[in-house]
Parts: structure tokens; sequence; C-alpha cells
């Protein structure tokens, strides 16, 4: 109990029924062409869409619950279900315990038969190139994660839907203890990270700086600690107010000192902890309680400060931005993050939708973060002094902008002309970033 | 005294899911099973095939000792439960071992029925519920020539099936008009037989065994009800299972009509602090009423709720018990799913067959929703088809093509929903 | 490291500025943060010079602002580090968040204001408008007369903002321009001894950033509800505790260093030739001693007026005010700083303050001098002698006096 595995994620409103997953299946499996063979069966595809018949690797498998010889089980490290020839009876009780037809009678072979997800390598996803079919891995995440410490204590009271309780868990617990994390005023504090009246939810070192210090702070922190000879890693968990508005002349200096530390904002656009009153870094047309809409206000009327950029004209040790919908891309940067503040200055910027404040559902937080990226509104790059700008997810073949404005309140009183504005401005800041973005294979 | 949290009796399907139920939210409380057989824990579903040797003694253990240690749970091997008392707590051992216990599981499984026939008592005989009587069947087919299986139920015809492979000269009785007649219809059931009577075995069905009588070297004769007798080496008596209940004597613990112990839809019995699970109870069936289900599926469900609520978690009501199962003679797989033998003006039926491939469908539809299958021959997810029964869901939309397919329409279906 | 004690001259001629930069030397921080603003500018650059050549061997940060220098320091107090810095006018202003908090966090900080008159209008002049606007935030501050006690009393800070019964941060206040570019006379103390004057660093007993003590570092406290306002209060009260222990912490340092070094400064306040005075004129800072030699010359003169400086403003020391100005019948006060809201300055609604405490009402007349660099000379104080000698005959001048009206 307790871990997480990888699994083949199918989305059948990108399969056409080609077959081509199902025929690499027969012959990776059977070795012949017979696709009534394969382990995994691609139905309908007609104007209903594409259905999958395929085992799901379940944590706590029926089929090897009802199985009376054993022969059946899940692997404590693969996660795979598991089949033994030679015990297995050909009872086919696993076939009316398994609810998805994840396993089902070979009729050739004269035995059960399920798919074992080819060691690790799929080769219904190689041969998927629809997007039909992925290889889904985040499982590694999970595992590696969860072992260590939750270094936040449980019942933050984040709203409904935030993802920075989900964020700062997972920075937490892969940086570990040997830290001081300085959360100033806004949302993360507000959730009781920083604590209240005497009470901490944070087990380590944490420490309230005010909105406008938390860089120059932790700067001062981590001097001392060097000269204890000490590493202790210094955190900031920031808003957007304390990094890119009154925060942003002590960030700017320690970036450009390139003192050691890990500053993460966790940019939701505005002030929401306060009431939502828009910030540096609310994007243009954002309803807030500041950039009302009215008859003679349509929302702000500028863009958005793009911090992420500044850091890298300062040449920042470690840039990066990152969405919590793709966390393993996350964690990639994390890493990379962590190792540069035990001696330069790293700067993470992960984006954090605000349902509350943004006023879409709190269960849509994680697919807003993925249309975000989706539209390129947020681009996932990360920048190094010796590798220059490079993308971490592909910015070609954007959906359109409308797709990601059409899920958020905020922006509900746009028009067609303020959507133009908007995709002009997104197309504009990718080229931009393009030109710093090293070429290609370079 | 020794004393535990939990003390599970029996060591089969039911038994071992409620103890992982229980660990699921409960880390710390003391368990321990208890059972009257000498070895790990098996399922009985495995016997048939140690008598074939399909499956090797040695490999039918469900779980190793490395689980129990994982689990924190304490086995104890043959010791059978002889008494409880309620009021204290307390239950009493064949070895007069007495455990106080926290909370009771009663998974003791059931026992073969020995038909109430002259002289049967003395002669020698075969039963196939534990694994020591799959081994002694093994044994004796070796040195016979002639069987008998009294009685076609699964574990009869498993039996039987067994006997003809091995090359024995093989005489079926049957009290019913056909074999396995608490799973299949007549057609089906006809198609069976013929497979059986195709490899020489003899099934005679509509009849009873009057009287049976020893001969020399273990040799047996049984008179049939209509005058016929029966000479065979080996004698397999397979005329079903009723639930192990003999330790409850003496205490107030309900029991059902078909001498199962009574529980509710938490696997609750009468008295508070004591559960039971799989072939022992009679309690809820899908769709109404109570029954004895006695199949390996809902011991499983049975032993997970019961695991789950004796540990105070929150567990959803049984839904009650389905019929399950999967039957296979000379590689030919029938499955049966729910309801599947009703007949009745408000059902929906659509059977065929065609004997000559051997293939059978029987699909009951009530209001447009299923209500039970038997398909042979072909493929079929039945845990698909159980769903759609236990979801009720409505099959209107698409029943054309869940008649023409149904495995492929369900699955469409099941897929759907999942999503 | 003792590159001090080979490095030393033992007396030279230099400045204020210079001189609390070998108080700081002596005194030994691990962190010092700077950012230069007139007339602070030459103090961090002598500061700057000395870890440059070793004679410190402080961590320099040299950050991009006031608001910085302060909150580094602070951060490094939190791990443990002895640290410094020095300010002025619109630095001090431009600090002033992270200066609010430093005293709440208990931060045993050493910081010199090198006091500049407020803008606007703009002016980089001397003047004590910057220290007296901070004094009720809670920082300890003491104010120097010349350069000697610059030092002694820079070296003396680290160990009064140290002291367990206190842990404040102290502004050490001496006037720009007067002090802190005025040359004298300076005797250096001896690096070991001035070592062990001080004691061995101890600022993060109480609260730490440090992972080894894992702890929140003040996290929201209050509100209406819950134990919020009982905490509240017991932080208050605790800083207040730790205020009036440094009447008697500074009293015992200065006693010490003078055991020590062999050199008196007065602790609080400073009595002079008050004994028999029937007027007294109050001073701070630097005027002093213009002001002392105006009272030795109106003495000569046969009137019998006396002084009282004070040297500590926080906390403020009442009783040595209100016994040493209990025999005379009418004060001046001149101040070097307005309050505006009161039409005169602040040390003289402190004084009047602490006398009715005792339940005396003086007469008593309000100077405003040196403002903006302005001198205060003998012959204003001469004047203010003057108008306090009517005001004790019974012919109240109007106040305040503004002592470079006509200059």
């Amino acid at each position: 109990m307790g871990r997480s595995f990888d699994t083949i994620r199918f989305r059948a409103e990108a399969c056409d029924a080609c077959g081509q997953c199902v025929i690499a299946c027969a012959r990776a499996k059977t070795g012949t062409d017979d696709t009534s063979r394969a382990r995994l069966q691609i139905l309908g595809g007609g104007t209903e869409g594409a259905e999958l018949a395929l085992c799901r690797q379940c944590t706590d498998p029926q089929c090897a619950a009802v199985c009376p010889s054993a022969s059946l089980a899940k692997d404590p490290d693969s996660g795979v279900v598991t089949w033994e020839a030679e015990t297995c009876v050909d009872c086919l009780l696993c076939t009316v315990g398994c609810a998805y037809g994840g396993i089902a009678s070979d009729p050739v072979a004269g035995h059960v038969a399920k798919c074992d997800l080819c060691d690790g390598a799929p080769e219904c996803v190689a041969a998927c190139d629809r997007g039909a079919l992925e290889h889904v891995t985040a499982s590694r995440l999970y595992n590696t994660q969860h072992e260590r410490e939750d270094l936040f204590a449980p019942g933050l009271s984040a709203c409904h839907g935030c993802n920075s309780e989900l964020l700062i868990r997972h920075t937490m617990r892969h940086i570990g203890r040997e830290t001081v994390v300085a959360a100033p005023p806004g949302c993360i504090p507000g959730m009781g990270v920083v604590g209240y009246n005497g009470q901490t939810g944070c087990k380590v070192p944490v420490f309230h700086p005010l909105l406008t210090n938390t860089a120059a702070m932790l700067a001062g922190l981590k001097t001392q600690y060097a000269r204890a000879g000490r590493d202790v890693t210094m955190v900031a968990l920031a808003g957007d107010g304390g990094t890119v508005d009154v925060g942003f002349q002590s960030l700017s200096g320690a970036a450009a000192r390139n003192d050691p530390m890990l500053f993460i904002c966790v940019d939701n656009e505005g002030y929401m902890n306060t009431g939502m009153q828009a910030s540096g870094s609310t994007s243009y047309g954002s309803w807030t309680s500041t950039t009302p809409v009215g008859e003679h206000m349509q929302g702000k009327s500028g863009d958005a400060k793009s911090l992420p950029m500044l850091m890298m004209m300062h040449n920042g040790a470690y840039v990066a931005t990152a969405s919590t919908a793709f966390l393993e891309d996350y964690h990639e940067k994390l890493e990379k993050a962590y190792a540069t503040a035990q001696h330069g200055f790293a700067y993470l910027h992960v984006y954090a939708p605000c349902p509350t404040g943004w006023r879409f559902p709190a269960a849509l937080t994680t697919e807003v973060c993925r249309r975000q990226v989706e539209t390129n509104f947020v681009t996932l790059w990360e920048y190094t002094r010796d590798g220059g700008l490079r993308f971490t997810r592909p910015v070609e073949g954007r959906r359109p902008i409308g797709d990601y404005v059409e899920m958020i309140g905020k922006y509900r009183h746009l028009d067609q002309t303020h959507l133009d504005v908007i995709q002009h401005q997104v197309d504009e800041r990718v080229a931009f970033l393009r030109r710093f973005a090293a070429p290609a294979g370079g | 005294m020794p004393d535990t949290d939990y003390l599970i009796v029996g060591s089969s399907h039911a038994a071992l899911e409620a103890v992982t139920a229980i660990r699921m939210h409960d880390h710390s409380g003391s368990v321990t099973l208890v059972t009257r057989d000498r070895h790990p824990p098996y399922s009985p579903t495995i016997l048939p095939y140690v008598v074939s040797g399909r499956a090797k003694p040695e490999r039918v253990p469900l779980r190793d000792s490395g689980w129990f240690a994982a689990q924190g749970a304490t086995f104890v091997r043959e010791d059978a439960l002889v008494g409880l008392d309620p009021d204290a707590f307390t239950a009493r051992l064949e070895s007069g071992a007495m455990w106080r216990y926290g909370k009771l599981l009663l998974a003791t499984g059931a026992r073969p029925v020995v038909p109430d026939i002259a002289g049967l008592e003395t002669v020698p005989r075969h039963v196939l519920r534990t694994l020591d009587d799959a081994v002694a069947l093994r044994e004796a087919i070796g040195a016979a020539r002639r069987a008998v299986v009294l009685g076609a139920g699964l574990v009869g015809m498993h039996a039987a099936e067994n006997l003809v492979t091995a090359g024995l000269d093989v005489t079926i009785v049957e009290r019913g008009a056909h074999p396995l007649p608490l799973y299949f219809g007549a057609t089906a059931a006809a198609m069976i037989g013929q497979a059986f009577a195709a490899r020489g075995a003899r099934l005679l069905c509509g009849r009873t065994v009057a009287s049976a009588q020893g001969g020399g070297d273990g040799a047996v004769a049984l008179a049939l009800d209509d005058g016929e007798t029966l000479a065979t080496d080996l004698l397999v008596v397979a005329a079903g299972v009723v639930p192990e209940t003999g330790y409850l004597a003496g205490t107030d613990i309900g029991l059902g009509a078909a001498g199962g112990i009574l529980v509710d839809a938490h696997m609750r019995t009468t008295r508070p602090g004591i559960w039971a699970a799989g072939d022992v109870t009679e309690g809820p069936a899908f769709g109404g009423g109570v029954a004895v289900s006695g199949i390996l599926p809902s011991a499983v469900d049975q032993g997970r709720i019961a695991g789950m609520d004796m540990a105070g978690d929150r567990v959803p009501p049984y839904d009650g018990a389905i019929p399950l199962n999967t039957y296979a003679a000379f590689g030919r797989h029938a499955v049966s799913v729910g309801d599947a033998l009703a007949e009745g003006d408000d059902l929906d039926v659509h059977e065929d067959g065609d004997p000559e491939t051997g293939r059978y469908r029987r699909l009951v539809l009530r209001d447009g929703r299923l209500v039970g299958a038997t398909v042979i021959g072909e493929a079929i997810d039945g845990g698909i088809l159980r769903q759609l029964i236990l979801r009720r869901t409505d099959l209107t939309p698409v029943k054309d093509a869940f008649l023409a397919a149904p495995r492929d329409t369900a699955r469409v279906l099941m897929s759907r929903l999942w999503r | 490291m003792t590159h001090v004690a080979t490095n030393a001259p033992r007396v030279i001629v230099c400045d204020g500025n210079q001189a609390a930069a070998w108080g700081v030397a002596l005194a030994k921080p691990d962190v010092v943060a700077v950012y230069p603003i007139t007339p602070q500018s030459s103090l961090v650059e002598y500061v700057s010079q000395f870890i440059a050549d070793g004679t410190l061997t402080a961590t320099l940060m040299n950050v991009e602002g006031e608001h910085s220098v302060l909150s580094a320091l602070q951060g490094a107090m939190l791990g443990g580090a002895r640290t410094y810095t020095a300010t002025s006018g619109p630095g001090l202003a431009f600090m002033f968040e992270p200066y609010m908090r430093t005293p709440g966090l208990r931060l045993p900080m050493v910081m010199s204001l090198v006091t500049r008159d407020g803008i606007t209008p703009q002016c980089v002049w001397g003047g004590q408008q910057d220290a007296m606007t901070v004094r009720d935030v809670g920082w300890i501050q003491i104010y120097c007369e010349t350069v000697q006690e610059v030092l002694d009393t820079t070296l003396m800070a680290f160990r009064i903002a140290e002291h367990r019964d206190v842990m404040l941060p102290v502004n050490v206040c001496h006037d720009g321009n007067y002090l802190s570019y005025g040359v004298s006379r300076l005797e250096i103390p001896d690096a070991r001894q001035a070592e062990a004057f001080v004691g061995p660093t101890d600022v993060n007993w109480h609260t730490a950033l440090d992972p080894a003590r894992p702890m929140a570092v003040d996290p929201l406290t209050g509100g209406a509800g819950g134990p919020g306002p009982a905490l509240f209060v017991r932080y208050r009260k605790s800083l207040c505790a730790g205020m009036e222990a440094a009447l008697r912490v500074i009293k015992e340092v200065h006693a010490d260093f003078a055991d020590r070094f062999g050199r008196h400064h007065p602790a609080l306040v400073e009595a002079y030739r008050l004994d028999d005075a029937d007027r007294a004129l109050v001073t701070i800072g630097s005027m002093t001693g213009a002001a002392k030699d105006a009272v030795d010359e109106a003495r000569a003169a046969g009137t019998r007026v006396g002084l009282l400086k004070i040297k500590t403003v926080r906390p403020f020391p009442v009783a040595a005010v209100a016994d040493a100005l209990s025999g005379v019948e009418a004060i001046g006060v001149i101040d070097r700083a307005v309050s505006f809201g009161w039409n005169t300055g602040p040390m003289h609604q402190e004084v009047l303050a602490a006398l009715a405490r005792g339940g005396r009402v003086v007469p008593s007349l309000g100077f405003i001098g040196g403002l903006a660099g302005a001198d205060i000379t003998a012959e204003h104080v001469a004047r203010a002698i003057f108008d306090v000698g009517r005001l004790r005959d019974g012919q109240a001048p109007a106040g305040p006096v503004w002592l470079n009206e006509t200059d």
C-alpha cells in the first residue's frame, strides 16, 4: 500500500480506432497478427468515440482476490498485476472478478492473458501516433515523494482547489529538513504555514518576513550559515505581491549578488489573500477588486510584468517557470534549483490559478493549469548561464487563447477584441522568448 | 487465557480478505487466525485441480508465512473452534485452548453433506472439501478402474471429469433432471452432458441411490432407486455442502433456513461482536432475500466487508450476493452470472445455442436491464456482466448490439462508465 | 583572529565616523551590511576597509538599500550572527519597516545613527530629527557627545544589547557633521581587553532560524479571540521589561567599562554644576560642549546655572532626570529636533513629563537649534541661559525659541 505505479492512459477523444496498438500488442505478445489475441482491445470508434478494454493494473486487483490458485498478484515493485502460467488452472474466475475486461481468455493459447506493460515499455503506446495512449510514469514522483517526510502539518487551511498546498508539500518533501523557509505575507502563511498565536503548520524553521524583504533576509541568514560552515538551504515561498511588486527590490538585489537561495514565486496574479486586489502580475483584462469591471473600466488595462524574464535578465544562476499540471517537469526543475541554491541564486516561478479569486470551479485547478500551458498563456522553460533558455514543453501547436479564457470567471466580461489582444500578447511573448532559446540541438 | 483484538476462524478467502481489510484501518490491533486445517491457507475451489494433478498441493497456498508476518497476524493451525461464549467473548478450541477476543469473525466455510442413504456411512467413500481429501482421492484413482460420483454439482462434475480423464469407467448419479441444475438450464446442461457421454461417462439423472454396501478390496455396491446396481472401486460423494456451524451449539446466534449464520449487510451476526463471512453465512442476496451464496467471489466481498466493519472502517452496505460461476469441462468454458436460470412473464429471455460448435447463450433482461446470463463456448467478461447487473445499467439504447455482441457491447459501456 | 591587537594604534586623531568604525572593529561583529548615505558614508567606508584589511573579520554585505541592510541583518542574527550597520536620515526612513520590527524580534543589533535633519526641505546636514522621530519604536537610543564617547559607546552598545535581561537593538547616535566629521584625539582600547569586555556572541538563544532548533519565528499573533490578546500583551510587556532592565544594565556596563578602561562616561544623564543651581539647561549630544562653556561663563558672572545632558533617550531615565533637576526653579531644554504637533522640541516634552511624574511643575522654555547643520555656539547657549533666568523671574518668554532664527 501507499505506492503508485506506471500506467497506460487512454484519451478517447484522440483515438480514431486505427488499430495500430492492437496489432502491436498481438505481435509483441503472440508473435502473430491475430488481433483477437491482443491484450488490449479498442472498441467502437464511431461518432460516440473509441473505447478501451485493458488491464488497469489495479491497486487491489479483484482478479487476484478471486483467484483460487494464487496465480495473479500485484507486483510490489513494478505494480504490474502478474499472471503465473504454471499455477493457473484456467478456471476463468479472474474474468468474473475483473470489471474492465482486462483479463480474458486467449482462444488460441487456451488460457487467460493480460497486459504486463511490456516490462515498462508498452508496445501499444509506441505504436500509437494519435496521442491516444500514453505511458504515464508519474508514479516515480509519488513513490519517491511519499517516502519522504511531509514537512507541513496536515490540514493547512488553503482554499478549496488551491494548488499552493500541493506545491509546497511537494517542494519541502523534496528539500528536506536542513532548510529555513521564509513565507512573506500572502496566501501561503495565510493557510497556516507560519502559524498563528504560537502554533505553526511547518516542521522546519519558518519565518514570516515582511512582504518586502524576503530575499534580503534570507541572504543575511545564509551569510551567517556560510560563516559557520553549515549547509542549510534557504527557501522563499512567496506570492507574486512579495515578488513582483514590493518584494522586487530585495529580490533583484539578491539575484544580482547571486545570493544562495531558492526563491519560489507562487503566482496567483494578485493579492488573493486579502480580497483579490490586482498586482503587477495580474494579466490583461482580469477582473480584480481594484481593476473592476464597469462602464469605464474593463478589468486590468495593462499587461503583467514577467518576473521570470526579469530574473533571467539578472543572469540568475537558475531560473525556471513551472506548472503544477506538469509535476514531473516541476520536480526536474526543483532538483536543479535546489542544487543551484547551495551556491547561487535559483528562482522558480510557479503558476497558481486561484479558484476563489479567478472564479472557476475548485475541481478544475489542474485543468486550468494545463490549459494555461496548452495555450502558451504560460510557457514552461528554464534558464541557465551555460545553456541559455530552453523550453521544457513544446510551444508549437498552441490552442487558441479562448480555450483558456473561457474557463475563468475573471475574464467573463471580455469580448473578441480583448481576446485578440491577449492572443497577440501570448504570441508576442513566445516569439520574444524564442529569441533567447538555444537553437534546436544546440 | 490468550487474547486477541480480532479472532478470525477459518483461513480461506473470506478470512484472508478480512485480515487485509482490518489492516487497512487498524495497524496495531492484534489479529489471530485459527483454522482446523493443517495446511497453509488454500481455496476449496482449487481442490478438483489437485485431484487432476493440474495443481500441485505444495503450490496451492494463497498466502505464505511472510504474509502473516507482514500483516502482523498470528496463524494457528490444526485447531478447530468447538464452542463459543458470546457473553464472555471467549472461543473454545478443540485443543482445549480458550481465546478471549474483542471481535470475532466466523469464516468456517462449509462441510460436505452425507446423504441419508442406507449403508453409506459404512462404505469407503471420498468427499472433496479439504486438501487432504483431494490428495486422498488423487491417490485412490490410480488403484481404481470404476468410479461412481454421487451428485452432478460443480464439485461432482469436476471430479467426474478428472476420473474420466484418468481413464476410469465413470457413472454420475444425479437426483435432478440434468447435471449442474443450480447453474445451467436444460439446454446448456444437455450440451455438457453430451461432452461427458462422448467420453464414455454415464450420466444417470433423475435417479437416487437407495443403499450402499461394501464389498471386498474396497469395492462398493450401490443400489439405485430403480433397482439397478452399480459396482464401483471408487465412490465420490458430492451431494452438496452445508455451513459448518457445529460450534454454535448452545448459543443464540441466529441461523437461517438453509443452516447458514444469518448476517446483515455489514456481515454482522445477530450477536454484537461477532461477524460471519463466506460459505458459512446466510445473508443478503442481490435483488432481495436471503441466501447461502457459497461461491468464492462472495466470500471475498463478504470477508472484506466484515473486516472493514470490524475495524471500524466506514463500509457501504453489501449489495448482496450475485451468483457468479465458471465451469469448464473438457476444455469448454461456461460462465454463468446472476439470475441466469430465471423464468417468468416479466422477463425478456434471449437464448440460442449451437450443439455443433458448442456455443450457447442465455441472456435474461428485465425492463431493459440485465439480470442474468449464461455463456458457453464464447468469450465473455463475466466481471463486466456482473457490473451491468449490479448497476442495473439500462441496456435499452444498445439492446440490439448487446444481444448481437454481448462482450464488445458490454466492454464499450463499461469503458465509457469508467471514464 | 586578533588583527586589531597588532594593527591598532593606541592613540590617533580622527573623526567620529572613524571612531565608530573602531568601536565596531573591537566588538567583532560577524556580519556587517552597508549602504552609504551622507553623513554616514565615511563610517561604512572605514568599516569596509577594516574588513578588506583584515582588521575586522566580519562578512561584508553590500546590499541595494537600507531596507535590505536591516533585513539581511535580521536574517543573519536569527542565524546567530552579531551584526552591525549604520544609517542616517532618509536611510533610516527607508529601512523603517524592518527597523520597526527589530525590537519585537528582540534582536540585539547595534546600529549607528549618524543623525541628520529630516527632509523636506531637502538637506544633507546634521540634526536629530531622524532619531527623535523613531524614538518610540523600541530601540535603545544613546546619544554621544564626543569622538571618544562614540567609540566607547559603540563598544558598550553590543554588551548592553546582548544582555539577557535586555535583548534589544541599540542605536548609538552621533551628530551628523559635528561628530561625524569633527576631528579629535581618540584612545583606542586594547583589542583583547575589548573582546573580553564585550563577551562571546549570544544573540539567538531565544529565537532562531536553525534546523537544529526548528521553530516558527514571528507567526501571526493577536486578534480579538483565543490566546491572541493575552499573548500579544505578553510580548509587549516583555519588551517594556527589557527597556526597564536596560536602565540598570546601561549603568552597569558603563561602570564596568570605567573599571576596565579607566574612562568614565555618564550612562543615562550627566549633571554639570547642578548642585546649587537655581536654573538649568538640558542638552543632548555634541551641543553639550559649547553649552558647558556657556554655563562656566555664566557661573563666572554669578548666575547659578547648571546643565543636565541626556545621554540615554530610550529607555528615558525618568528618575535620573527628575532627581537631577529637583533643585532648580526653571529649566530650558535645547532640542536639535522638532515635535511638530507640540510646537517645541521632543526632549522638552519628555523632561516635563519626567518632572510631572514626580509631581513637579517647573517653569520651562523650549529651545530649538542646530537644525540642518546650523551651529549651536556658546553665544546661543548664553542667550538661552538668559531666557531661562527671565523665566525664573516670572517673565515668561514665549516658546519655542529658535536659536538660529536670526543667524
